[in-house]
């Protein structure tokens, strides 16, 4: 309600009395007549926009709604994502040298084309993250997530104990080329020995453009990632045009991709020749029939031994080894039933 | 009725109200002072207040009163502080100050009201709190309002589009204005007129789109004095007519008061 | 022969164990320099739909076709503490189309419908123009356009709508690419704290 009196009271002088000390000093300033004087700031003025009606002012219980928001996926759903990534590569090496299934490989490919690919939409990747890393180690100001850290090197310590098995059952873009490989051909060694430079090419200039300052680095990995577009549902339409290409190339020749482009499996490849375990043609002086050099699409196989490098952990060896595999198992069941029954 | 652009005075600092008083002077608040200016546009004394002043007023005994947060501040015509009046309550933001035979009136932002005092600073009635959202409309945080010869409180109600016409006890008599954004008697945009003057007619200014505008007393547009010699930008331009036509209106951002003249047809 | 075999598997090993502690050691100094969530907003200080200047222009709307995200990531958000409030929100409605009998302008402003309003406060039934309106935006349906923002934007309105980044939609990837596109560098990158609070707009005179 209104206040009755508000004037400061007291006569003209008394008014001096209640007044601040520095009415004082501007009066006494101002008695003789000065013109100039410093202007007092002391409350700065509210800008239009602070006196918006506020609740109180609209009243009838109105409250001010909050503003929404929406935070990212929770942390412990990406911790989830890399504790997947490394029990996918763990089932990749027991399926390829373990069990040596293909058929059980594939599925678990499949598997992980769908939940890497498309649910996750490809990202992050360890392809890629070579990118965070190299920014992170060259720019102080760089901050990169431990899970992105975990991404880059868990394929890296797999591959240096077991060769490749994230390419072979866990890589969404490996998996989706292998979904297509319907007749691949045998590529001349000369020629795929060539095309594998592009590697090395496309490794240095993802290195060199993510070493560069912030305003103009450039994440190229990310940026020509082929199938990408597949795995979010939308895209423009040159980088699907590129990833129809590349899968429609999928179908002759094996997992182009992976063999002439991939920066991240020049890495792979280092590491898997250091490896102990891997992929191997056991040396047979009775059968030597090089049925597996045959079925592999990825000239992994140089005069009946494994060249680990190129191995793509896919397991076609094993599968059409009449010696090993299920082609084996298979036969031996048949003998077991042809046995038993004469 | 045609107006002419013929002053555009430099405000020296920020400026938000302005008056004129019945010697042809003009005076303008802003930042945390006030500034007199002569008839020709040159400044002639200017003196501080305690607080920003946001608006201005200046009595028919000469008496300057600049309207502040939390406060009233009265000075005579040479600058010296003749009385304050304080309280937070009813003189929240006081973003406009008016006359009339008997009592001085005081738009307060903070309430969206207009505050009615008698000459020695009692309070008396609200004007314009009677009504479903209880207050005026001001999204703009200003509220600004002239008195006519009767006694009349012409007051803008922009959030509403139009001018209203209250008693000094706080009756609505009536309005006049819409919204149309075509028409140009008509106010534009979200919330206009954000500021009134009240002499011979009733002179508005708007924002987004800046413009002033002159209509006589029954709501008939009478012309539009001006319209693109405003920064983009302005807000909340306040505006002050003088005994002979003509109309001063502040440009908030460039921080200067535009001087026009009515041509003799 | 099983001593060739020896030193073999002895440079294995070594060789192995070296590389494992270069990547251990990569690793570890890497996870110390993480600290906190990055992640992309939009600088509404810079964004030509709500900073000053250019009042009437057409609203930019790169925010939608450059998102990699099918829907945009970018949404326009009410901040409804600096709203008006207003009857005839220059954002809700199409200011220029037709007044209708009710004194509003008949056409509603988003091309996708996506802003409700909300009578509040003490509600006048009769009359529109006596009422509060709340104007909330839904998410499922903005796709980030920025036409109700460049409306909004002082002096027409009060600046209380801008186009923010939101996290449930953003993949955050290394380079956005809206940035890339975008003519005033108007994507920042922010500690995700600093990225939740409300944009800061410049304000009109």
């Amino acid at each position: 309600m209104p206040h009755p009196r508000m004037r400061v009271r007291g006569g003209e002088l008394g008014k001096l009395k209640h007044a601040p000390p520095w009415v004082i000093v501007a009066l006494l300033v101002l008695l003789p007549g000065a013109v100039r004087s410093a202007p007092a700031q002391a409350l700065p003025y509210q800008r239009p926009v602070d006196t918006a009606p506020q609740a109180d002012s609209i009243g009838g219980g109105y409250k001010t709604p909050p503003v929404q928001k929406p935070l990212p996926r929770d942390y412990w759903l990406q911790i989830v994502d890399v504790v997947a990534l490394a029990a996918a590569m763990g089932i990749s090496v027991w399926l390829v040298l373990r069990r040596r299934s293909r058929r059980w490989l594939t599925a678990l490919s499949i598997g992980c084309l769908a939940y890497f690919g498309f649910y996750r939409e490809g990202c992050i990747c360890p392809i890629g993250s070579l990118q965070n890393v190299v920014v992170a180690l060259t720019d102080p100001k760089y901050s990169i997530p431990m899970v992105v850290t975990a991404t880059f090197v868990l394929p890296l310590a797999a591959a240096l104990f077991f060769g490749r098995a994230f390419c072979g059952g866990v890589c969404a873009l490996g998996a989706i080329q292998e979904l297509v490989a319907l007749k691949p051909v045998q590529v001349p060694r000369r020629l795929d020995w060539a095309l594998g430079l592009l590697k090395y090419v496309y490794l240095g200039l993802a290195v060199l453009f993510a070493v560069k300052p912030a305003l103009v680095r450039d994440f190229l990995i990310c940026r020509f990632d082929p199938f990408v577009g597949f795995f979010r549902r939308t895209g423009a339409p040159h980088m699907l045009m590129l990833g129809g290409g590349f899968l429609v190339a999928g179908m002759f020749v094996g997992r182009p991709y992976c063999r002439y482009l991939c920066p991240y499996g020049v890495l792979l490849a280092w590491c898997t020749r250091l490896a102990r375990r891997g992929v191997t043609i056991t040396p047979d002086k009775e059968l030597d029939c090089g049925l597996c050099a045959g079925a592999c699409p990825y000239g992994a196989i140089e005069k009946m031994r494994a060249v680990r490098r190129n191995c793509m952990y896919c397991a076609r060896c094993y599968a059409s080894c009449p010696r090993d595999g299920e082609l084996a198992h298979a036969k031996a069941g048949l003998a077991q039933v042809s046995g038993a029954a004469s | 009725m045609q107006y002419r652009h013929v002053q555009a005075i430099d405000g020296k600092g920020g400026l938000r109200g302005i008056a004129v008083d019945s010697h042809g002077q003009l005076c303008a608040a802003g930042d945390s002072e006030i500034k007199v200016f002569d008839a020709a546009g040159r400044l002639a004394r200017r003196w501080p207040t305690s607080r920003p002043a946001h608006a201005i007023a200046v009595a028919s005994d000469g008496a300057v009163y600049a309207g502040e947060a939390g406060q009233i501040e009265i000075f005579d015509g040479a600058g010296k502080l003749l009385d304050a009046w304080r309280d937070e309550k009813p003189l929240g933001r006081v973003t406009a100050i008016g006359f009339t035979k008997d009592s001085v009136l005081a738009g307060d932002a903070t309430d969206r009201a207009i505050r009615r005092f008698d000459r020695n600073g009692r309070f008396l009635n609200n004007i314009g709190k009677d009504n479903p959202v209880n207050g005026l409309l001001i999204p703009n945080g200003v509220v600004d309002f002239g008195v006519d010869a009767q006694g009349v409180v012409y007051a803008a109600n922009p959030g509403k589009h139009r001018v209203e016409r209250y008693t000094p006890g706080g009756e609505l008599l009536g309005h006049m204005g819409r919204f149309d954004m075509l028409d140009p008697a008509g106010f534009t945009g979200c919330c206009n007129p954000t500021n009134v003057a009240i002499r011979d007619g009733i002179y508005t200014t708007e924002k987004a789109g800046p413009r002033v505008k002159a209509y006589d007393f029954s709501g008939k547009l009478m012309a539009v004095i001006a319209t693109n010699l405003f920064d983009a930008n302005c807000k909340n331009m306040s505006i002050a007519v003088d005994a002979r036509g003509r109309v001063y209106v502040v440009d908030t951002v460039k921080a200067a008061i535009l001087v026009f003249e009515p041509v003799k047809a | 022969m099983s001593e060739d075999l020896t030193r073999r598997d002895l440079f294995g090993t070594v060789a192995r164990g070296t590389v494992l502690a270069v990547l251990g050691g990569g690793a570890g100094f890497l996870v110390k320099k993480a600290n906190g969530q990055i992640v992309w907003q939009v600088n509404a200080s810079r964004c030509i739909n709500s900073r000053l200047g250019d009042a009437g222009a057409e609203a930019c709307s790169l925010c939608t076709t450059e998102c990699v995200v099918a829907l945009s990531a970018v949404r326009a958000v009410n901040e409804y503490s600096k709203c008006g409030r207003c009857n005839i929100c220059p954002a809700y409605f199409n200011i220029t189309s037709a007044v209708n009998e009710l004194g509003q302008p008949s056409e509603k402003l988003c091309p996708r419908d996506a802003i409700v309003r909300k009578a509040i406060g003490k509600v006048d039934p009769e009359d529109p123009a006596n009422n509060f309106y709340e104007y909330i935006i839904d998410e499922e349906k903005c796709d980030g356009c920025g036409k109700c923002v460049m409306k909004c934007k002082e002096p027409l309105g009060l600046g209380s709508i801008t186009l923010r980044v939101r996290y449930d939609r953003c993949v955050n990837c290394n380079y956005c690419s809206i940035l890339k596109a975008c003519p005033q560098n108007a994507l920042m990158q922010l500690p995700i704290e600093q990225a939740l609070e409300p944009a800061q707009v410049n304000r009109a005179g």
